[in-house]
């Protein structure tokens, strides 16, 4: 599903963000990406999603070659790909159901198709009663499932999950953490991008360790050892 | 395809809406930058009027010695109609020109005893000129001293018109001069408005954009509602403009065809007839100088 081969990014002057990370997912994995902070690991999910392009090496996603991805193909890409960041990154002046629908009428969907997925995705992610609610009427924890939902309603592939407990407590990032395990349980192979110790050591779900922008364990079943 | 477009446009009137006073300021200035380039039709119209009028009054006198044969005058017009300034000749026979005098003179009773003590027509023909052009004129005299007539006219009587169309011609070539130089400024100014709409509105819409292309957002729809909002504006900014230029040349019509003595002075009229060719031409005009505008302020400012 995701395949890295030998990649390196370096950001001018000479700042390396990640150098020679080879790393094979396979479709419906759970794996998580752990680091201290500034050790590469949202370098490589901006790869993932071509916010980055490398300067070394080749990455393919579902066997499609994004190393050199045309900036036309990029929105095709991102379709496909699922992304949710620390920040929820919501529209504040937009309803639970606009924001999660935003994704859908921006790629162009059709409007029966829109009330036709956006409720269900609503209800994946337990937020069915809260349509009418803006951001700021909700928790932490229901605003990233608002950007949870937001991700799948393109029926993503892959789900890059950066930091997605990172604002959260720890009731609400364990509830996360239960949402993306669902998500991961229908087929959507998960990148989660952590440095939370206890979420990743209770996911017991392969662990990929990032230090100076190398991996330096990948370990199935592995847990949080930095 | 159609969804989209339907998508696009509500964006796009949405930053309208949001950008409200911008987007008064931007119609405000590109309305100007048409109201003078309309100015300068108006004078262009009311230009060729004037010369029109004064190239059609023009005329050049030729009178003869009263004892020329009729033979002679009728030679003179015959090749004077064959020369290609020449739009019109009119012959005035001596008995004419003595009619039109005493119908002139006829309560100057001092002139009338003189005219009676003369007791025969002091008058000789005369011949009337019509040239299509005031510069035509000089070629006309010159060719009037064909040694054929030339001992046969006494006098040849014509007034420098060629000098007033020149004058006309010179003022009006200064005010359009001033005209298209303010209609530059205006232009700049313009383009750098609408930029600074776009730049801003890229600001405001910064969070929205970044979602956008986050979930897949084309380019396209990412950019085409800024380059739809300027067509709208420069849609609005011409709209304006007819409002404003129609009923002003309707104001100015009776003024100007009383100033020329005509029924018409033909504004109207112009502004009528070629209404596609000068509103349309005006906004495909407006709508690239803004795409321009727009496109540069994207490629600066919306990183897609």
């Amino acid at each position: 599903m995701i395949r890295f081969k030998n990649v390196s990014k370096t950001y001018p002057p000479n700042v390396i963000g990640v150098e020679g990370i080879s790393l094979h997912v396979k479709p419906g994995e759970f794996v998580s990406i752990v680091g201290k902070s500034g050790t590469g690991k949202s370098t490589l999910a901006k790869l993932l999603f071509a916010e980055e392009r490398p300067t070394r090496g080749t990455i393919e996603i579902g066997g499609w070659d994004i190393t050199h991805i045309h900036d036309r193909d990029i929105p095709l890409l991102r379709r496909q790909i699922g992304v949710v960041f620390q920040d929820f990154k919501l529209l504040p002046k937009k309803t639970v159901y606009e924001n999660v629908a935003f994704a859908l009428q921006v790629a162009g969907e059709r409007p029966h198709r829109i009330r036709e997925v956006v409720p269900k995705v609503l209800e994946i992610v337990n937020l069915e009663n809260k349509l009418d609610r803006y951001p700021n009427q909700l928790s932490g924890g229901e605003q990233q499932r608002v950007a949870i939902g937001r991700a799948l309603v393109h029926s993503p592939k892959i789900l890059i999950a950066d930091e997605p407990t990172g604002n959260l407590d720890t009731l609400n990032s364990r509830e996360i953490m239960d949402l993306l395990s669902k998500i991961n349980e229908f087929g959507t192979t998960i990148a989660l991008v952590t440095h939370d110790r206890d979420m990743v050591n209770r996911l017991r779900r392969r662990v990929i360790t990032l230090e100076d922008g190398k991996v330096v364990s990948d370990v199935e079943e592995g847990r949080y050892k930095l | 395809m159609f969804v989209s477009s339907y998508r696009v446009t509500k964006f796009a009137f949405q930053n309208f809406w949001r950008n409200f006073w911008l987007s008064i300021i931007t119609v405000s200035m590109l309305l100007l930058t048409l109201v003078t380039i309309n100015i300068l039709l108006v004078l262009n119209v009311i230009t060729d009027r004037a010369i029109e009028l004064v190239e059609d009054r023009i005329e050049v006198s030729v009178y003869f010695y009263d004892y020329t044969e009729d033979t002679t005058v009728s030679a003179a017009v015959a090749y004077l109609r064959g020369l290609g300034q020449v739009r019109d000749v009119e012959t005035v026979s001596a008995d004419e020109a003595y009619t039109q005098f005493v119908t002139r003179h006829a309560n100057d009773e001092e002139i009338m005893a003189s005219l009676e003590e003369l007791e025969e027509n002091p008058f000789g023909p005369s011949l009337i000129v019509k040239a299509h052009r005031a510069e035509d004129f000089t070629q006309i005299i010159d060719a009037l001293d064909n040694p054929q007539f030339r001992d046969s006219i006494r006098e040849k009587d014509f007034s420098d018109y060629q000098n007033i169309v020149e004058r006309i011609r010179s003022t009006t070539d200064r005010i359009r001069g001033f005209g298209i130089a303010l209609a530059i400024i205006f232009l700049l100014i313009a383009i750098l408005i609408v930029f600074n709409t776009v730049r801003i509105g890229i600001f405001i819409h910064r969070e929205e954009i970044g979602i956008m292309r986050l979930v897949g957002a084309s380019n396209w729809f990412i950019k085409a509602p800024f380059l739809l909002e300027m067509i709208l504006l420069s849609l609005i900014a011409v709209g304006l403009t007819a409002i404003i230029v129609y009923p002003t040349v309707a104001f100015i019509e009776p003024q100007l065809s009383v100033y020329f003595s005509t029924e018409s002075a033909g504004l109207v009229d112009y502004f009528t007839y070629n209404s596609l060719a000068i509103f349309g031409g005006q906004f495909l005009a407006l709508v690239l100088v803004t795409l321009f505008s727009t496109g540069l302020a994207m490629r600066k400012y919306l990183k897609v």
